[in-house]
């Protein structure tokens, strides 16, 4: 590709789940929190390559939901310890390929990114 | 050696010093005595005056004054002057004035105005000038400051008293100018910055920086650095555990490859900053020079070098179709096509960036805490590049007084490299940047090359807009692609344009990078359109007043993204200028003949205020058991005066007085995240959230009908409440750029009155006068402040500023706006309350850029007869060209 060819601008995403449409921003992070269901985490995940979701990483998950939408931000790895009573690694080994990143987006909270 | 004694603040000093000891009374202040009221901005180069202190009652730089002169002197610093709880009548009339935004140059300013006062007791506009000339700020266009030692001058003779100046609680909360809840700790030095605060055993860090714009990194020895005096050890980007990344494309410590001048490469540790900066002389780095692609059309060029290997130099597009421009232009009477661009700038806040990092222990963690302290106004997400860069969770970030933001501070720098150090050698850490290094690692505002078309037809209404531009991205990704969308969400302005077409381009070059700054796009875009707009006016020899207001948008209409708009009090700005303007025009016309010219211009602008698209602001409230209230949210105050918001919208709504609000917004560990303070989203987004947080709050104590805080207790109920405010808006389509960025916009129009001295192009600019209409006026004084001063900075970029990497290196080179260059100024407040505004209102900070380039690029094309300049800044050599031109066409 020559430098005068740009790259393909990319944009919102937006998916059908249980016939509602559910807009991802351009980093694949939920638009609107309170539109998330356990069906569109499934879909995530799959794009994050877990193919099945556990009752580990529904505890984790609903953690960070509940917890953010308590305290209006993200728990530290402290808490999240706390919160699940799972170890580091039990909650790595359930979302590899960056634990925070992946289960922020799974658990549909927004970006933190400053101007998405 | 001999000792020397003298006094600072009535407290006498005995230092020891030799005949040849260099050492600057800003260093002994500062580092010996604590008294950090006295700021460092200019290098010690004596331009900025935030040091300047009293030295037998003569305002000196401080950082020109050596210590070893002043064997009995009698000095004062800002701190000997007063305290926020017995304040000097000059501490108080600045806070009272509203000439305090961020703070920064204000005890510089305090102790000029005493200097002055001291000899002058009524001094005029011009005496205030003169005083000030070698006092730079860059928040207020230094209108409020000249008020501000007028009213000191009232206090201090006693025709007036702070109390008949300060409102009472008894005028209420909204629409009243409140002094600033920080005002007073600002004037009187006691307001801590990055820079100010030491901890016990900390270490100091200076970076290893790339002397080319373009290299590959071959090797890194930094032996004969770590046997320096007082060196802990280096970091390079191997020590780095996490990604090491502050965006996808910028790393903290660069590990294969430089991408432009200045990048850093090591970091070398040391008990002090000297054995720092000396030791990091002796690292090594051997380099691979690389081309470095120095512009758009070199980057474009399909065989030019990758600046990133990985993606092509054409980084990101974004479309804009509404309607068929094409067909509309080909059909209409008249098309002007012009081609217009804007040039690099740098923000310029005068606090140079600094980081700190430190560590914190709790019984009930079972890790240490990293503490990093700067300067975000984007805390939780800052914190969260950090956690991922150096790969360490167990983190919080505290956010201390800010010297001036103008987009800059949406990215981290100096916070960090301290970090990484502060981890990797388990130390405190701070590393406070030079202000030639503080230019050299920050954003800048993106330059725009803007070809475009705009059409109408004979009876003046506009039929298409086209438009085509490239921004030199530089080398990073910081906000480059949202510039676009900023622009295009925006392109349209004030103006009803039934098709548009346009395609915004962002290019990778080995050159500074741009990233936000006041406006973050529409500046730049907004003077393409302006101008094109009163080419056409002339064009079809229309008053350009009347053009305007013909062609404003109305509600049912629909801006450039396809939104439907229900709101739109542009054409009342246009009304309550055009007597403003017709009496500019007649005082003009008498000044059109000579050597100096007087011409008139003007432009409108219209600006959304959010992030665009998805916005979310969350912010929480407790009531206290002294029938207070605490308001939580991570919301920042780099001077614009969101602490006055915040305290204001409480005490109204809670019907306290607003020493009873208290505000907890610095720290990531007991704040909800508010996001950040950008997109003049602040009052919008973060006061709905509070506005939403009291209600909860009150429909809690209705429930149950508690009138205060035993009785919420007594009934069981929560004290804390918190909030959410959700922006109704959407992205725009990739591939039209359709959609709904904005729920809610600012407006306004603004006039320059400009003189030019026709023999050297020199532009002054006489008076600026803006109508704007942001919604409810919450605090008058605050909202005139942010357009007294985003007038100045578009001043500046109309006819001063330009940045080039590596040779712009101190305020002067910048052309820093100065007490010289500072114009009379009017502000016309219409408040037409938004419907989902905060009470009403809407925010202002960014929006006053829009309109000034272009007004005062008209009025010097109305001051000469000459050619319209299309290129900024309009230098005077750019200024007798265009005359030139003219003449000879």
């Amino acid at each position: 590709m020559g430098n005068d060819q740009s790259v393909t601008t990319s944009g919102p995403k937006v998916y059908t789940v249980n016939g509602e449409k559910v807009t991802v921003d351009e980093d694949g992070f939920l638009v609107d929190p309170e539109s998330w269901s356990e069906e569109l985490a499934r879909i995530l995940a799959e794009e994050e390559g877990i193919t099945e979701l556990s009752d580990t990483h529904w505890r984790v998950l609903k953690f960070w939901r509940t917890y953010y939408f308590t305290n209006g931000k993200a728990p530290l790895n402290s808490q999240l310890k706390k919160g699940t009573g799972l170890t580091m690694a039990e909650i790595q080994a359930c979302f590899p390929g960056g634990m925070r990143r992946t289960t922020r987006r799974l658990a549909g909270l927004p970006n933190l990114k400053g101007c998405a | 050696m001999r000792k020397i004694t003298f006094t600072v603040n009535g407290l006498s000093h005995s230092v020891q010093v030799d005949p040849d000891d260099g050492r600057a009374l800003i260093d002994f202040l500062r580092d010996d005595l604590g008294l950090t009221g006295t700021k460092q901005s200019c290098d010690r180069k004596g331009q900025c005056g935030a040091c300047t202190v009293l030295v037998n009652n003569k305002a000196v730089r401080s950082c020109l004054t050596k210590v070893r002169n002043l064997d009995g002197a009698e000095i004062l610093t800002v701190e000997g002057l007063g305290t926020p709880e017995k304040p000097h009548p000059i501490q108080e009339a600045f806070a009272l004035a509203g000439a305090i935004q961020c703070g920064f140059c204000t005890p510089g300013m305090i102790i000029s105005a005493k200097a002055l006062l001291d000899k002058n007791p009524q001094p005029d506009t011009a005496a205030i000038k003169e005083a000030f000339r070698s006092n730079l700020c860059r928040c207020t266009g230094y209108a409020k400051i000249i008020k501000a030692v007028k009213l000191a001058a009232e206090l201090l003779n006693g025709t007036t008293t702070v109390e008949q100046v300060r409102p009472s609680a008894d005028e209420g909360y909204i629409g009243v100018s409140h002094p600033r809840p920080s005002a007073l700790q600002l004037a009187c030095g006691t307001a801590k910055f990055t820079a100010d605060i030491k901890i016990d055993g900390v270490l100091e860090l200076a970076a290893v920086r790339s002397p080319y714009a373009h290299a590959l990194i071959k090797s890194i020895d930094y032996a004969e650095a770590e046997k320096m005096p007082g060196v802990v050890g280096v970091i390079t980007a191997r020590d780095i555990k996490g990604t090491n990344r502050v965006k996808d494309d910028w790393q903290l410590l660069c590990d294969k490859k430089v991408f432009v001048l200045g990048d850093p490469v090591a970091a070398v540790v040391a008990d002090t900053r000297a054995q720092a900066l000396a030791a990091a002389e002796k690292v090594f780095v051997d380099y691979e020079p690389l081309p470095a692609v120095s512009t758009i059309e070199q980057a474009l060029e399909s065989d030019c070098i990758r600046v990133h290997d990985e993606t092509p130099n054409l980084c990101y597009s974004h479309p804009q179709i509404k309607e068929d421009a094409e067909t509309a232009l080909a059909n209409s009477d008249e098309v002007v096509e012009a081609h217009f661009s804007t040039q690099l700038i740098h923000q310029a806040p005068l606090e140079p960036e600094a980081g700190l990092a430190f560590w914190e222990e709790a019984e009930d963690e079972d890790e240490p805490k990293l503490v990093v302290m700067g300067r975000s106004i984007n805390i939780h997400g800052h914190l969260q590049v950090l956690q991922d860069a150096l790969g360490w969770n167990n983190m919080r970030y505290e956010q201390v007084f800010i010297g001036g933001h103008f987009g800059i501070k949406m990215e981290i720098t100096a916070e960090g490299l301290a970090a990484a150090a502060a981890l990797h050698f388990r130390r405190p850490v701070r590393y406070v940047c030079s202000l030639t290094e503080s230019m050299r690692i920050t954003t800048k505002r993106h330059p725009f090359d803007m070809h475009v078309k705009l059409g109408a037809n004979r009876d003046g209404k506009l039929t298409a807009y086209w438009t085509e531009f490239y921004l030199n991205n530089g080398a990073y990704t910081s906000a480059g692609a949202n510039i676009i969308r900023r622009a295009l969400y925006m392109l349209s302005g004030c103006y009803q344009i039934p098709a548009v077409k346009a395609d915004g381009r962002l290019v990778y070059t080995n050159d500074a990078w741009g990233g936000a700054a006041r406006g973050a796009g529409p500046p730049q875009s907004n003077f393409g359109l302006e101008s094109a707009m009163e080419l056409m006016a002339q064009r079809l020899e229309m008053d350009p007043l009347e053009f305007r207001l013909l062609n404003s948008l109305k509600p049912g209409e629909s801006i450039s993204t396809g939104q439907v708009i229900e709101e739109w009090p542009f054409p009342g700005c246009l009304e309550t200028l055009k007597p403003h303007y017709e009496r500019a025009r007649r005082e003009a016309a008498d000044h059109k003949q000579g050597r100096y010219r007087r011409g008139v211009g003007l432009a409108g602008g219209s600006f959304g205020v959010g992030r665009g698209g998805a916005d979310r602001s969350n912010v929480a409230v407790e009531l206290m058991p002294d029938g207070g209230v605490t308001v939580y949210g991570s919301v920042a105050d780099p001077g614009e005066g969101n602490d006055a918001m915040l305290t204001q919208i409480a005490a109204h709504l809670m019907s306290v007085s607003h020493d009873k609000v208290h505000l907890v917004t610095r720290d990531t560990d007991n704040t909800p995240d508010s996001s950040t303070a950008s997109g003049s989203r602040v009052t919008y987004m973060s006061g709905g959230a509070l506005v939403l947080a009291i209600e909860a709050l009150k429909a809690a104590m209705a429930e149950v009908g508690a009138k205060g805080y035993d009785d919420l207790v007594a009934a069981g109920k929560p004290t804390r409440y918190m909030a959410t405010r959700i922006q109704d808006a959407t992205f725009m389509d990739p591939a039209t750029g359709q959609g709904a960025p904005f729920e809610s916009r600012v407006h306004g129009a603004q006039m320059a009155e400009v003189e030019v001295d026709t023999e050297t192009g020199a532009v002054r600019v006489l008076k600026m006068t803006a109508v704007v209409d942001p919604g409810t006026v919450l605090n008058p004084r605050v909202v005139e402040g942010q357009i007294e001063g985003g007038m100045d900075m578009g001043a500046g970029m109309a006819l001063r500023e330009r940045y080039v990497h590596g040779e712009t290196n101190d305020w002067k080179s910048i052309n820093f706006p100065t007490m010289k260059t500072a114009f009379d100024v009017e502000v016309v407040l219409l408040q037409t309350p938004r419907k989902k505004g905060t009470l009403g209102a809407v925010g202002i900070g960014e929006f006053v850029l829009l309109p000034t380039s272009a007004a005062i690029i008209t009025a010097i094309q109305d001051a000469t007869g000459g050619e319209r300049i299309h290129h900024l800044p309009a230098t005077p050599d750019r200024v007798l060209a265009s005359m030139n031109h003219q003449a000879a066409s």
